[in-house]
């Protein structure tokens, strides 16, 4: 039996979860997903409906004490699970996971939200270069080269 | 009934006080989640928070949602094919961090089934005749693939083609 590839799924609670949901739930047909979100009914690691997830502090920009448990958090979800890939849609949790990533063998995919409509996010902007993969969900946002459109979350 | 919803974030007093207002004059139920506002309404039902179960019941069971102009609701809304109004949160009068919202408002207006008002003259616009608002398409699927389909070749091969 050949294993799944393991992904790691992160992102700040709300829209950016929301648009991530949607995403690795087809992802899921290929990929092992797993995930990590602040939520206070998440204990440190539940499997919810069959899934793995894991809470983590919620820590925004606003709130950048935060960022220490957080990075710290995610670091230890790193080592125990030892992903193939992160991605991310935003946004604090996502940037410090994509920072942490630079130096470690895991791939990075920052995928901006659909929100951003006419810029990239302040945390897109923060990651565009230190991810392997950014993604806008609008064509005009796109290079084609560092920052690619390939379809969206509607 | 109408299910009005603000996002956790920050408040958003003026969306709950405009909706305050058109409950007491319109025969409708209306039930709100406010989260941190400040203002607290007297002709609606309302509470800080919903779990997420209450949450996605209320827009199923809603003919209409009412929300601030967050992407997290406009997908859940099209998910149960409710129709949804957003007001976007405006940066000039401390709403949000920056003005994203309005932007985005304009675009998804163009969803089907969702609907943007900017003000509170707007909004009830919106709500004199909430038989007008419809969810006609909801063919998200084909936009999704490309995008899922695109991540998972770069996952497993690396390539950007």
């Amino acid at each position: 039996m050949s294993k799944k590839t393991k992904i790691l799924a992160i992102s700040s609670p709300g829209g950016h979860w929301i648009q991530l949901n949607k995403i690795c739930n087809q992802l899921e047909n290929q990929f092992d997903v797993i995930y990590a979100t602040p939520g206070e009914h998440y204990k440190s690691s539940t499997k919810e409906g069959g899934r793995k997830v894991y809470a983590i502090t919620d820590a925004s920009a606003d709130s950048k004490l935060n960022l220490i448990p957080v990075t710290l958090q995610i670091l230890s979800i790193l080592i125990r699970e030892r992903p193939h890939t992160i991605i991310s849609t935003g946004a604090a949790p996502g940037v410090m996971a994509i920072l942490l990533c630079k130096f470690l063998p895991i791939k990075t995919i920052w995928i901006d939200s659909i929100a951003n409509v006419k810029v990239l996010s302040r945390s897109g902007k923060m990651v565009k270069n230190h991810a392997n993969l950014v993604v806008t969900q609008w064509q005009d946002l796109s290079d084609n080269k560092h920052i690619f459109h390939r379809g969206s979350v509607l | 009934m109408i299910f009005v919803a603000v996002g956790t974030q920050f408040p958003f007093d003026r969306l709950i006080e405009n909706m305050d207002e058109w409950a007491a004059n319109n025969n409708e139920d209306v039930i709100a989640q406010i989260a941190e506002g400040e203002y607290t309404p007297h002709n609606i039902k309302w509470q800080r928070f919903l779990d997420a179960k209450q949450y996605n019941q209320a827009i199923k069971d809603a003919s209409v949602f009412v929300s601030h102009a967050g992407m997290g609701n406009i997908i859940s809304a099209r998910n149960q094919g409710t129709p949804i109004i957003v007001m976007n949160r405006q940066f000039e009068l401390g709403e949000h961090r920056n003005n994203h919202q309005a932007e985005g408002v304009k675009w998804m207006a163009e969803l089907s089934g969702v609907y943007a008002a900017s003000t509170q003259a707007e909004l009830y616009t919106l709500l004199c005749d909430t038989d007008a608002l419809q969810v006609t398409s909801n063919n998200d699927s084909e936009n999704l693939d490309e995008l899922v389909n695109f991540l998972g070749r770069y996952i497993t091969t690396g390539s950007t083609d």
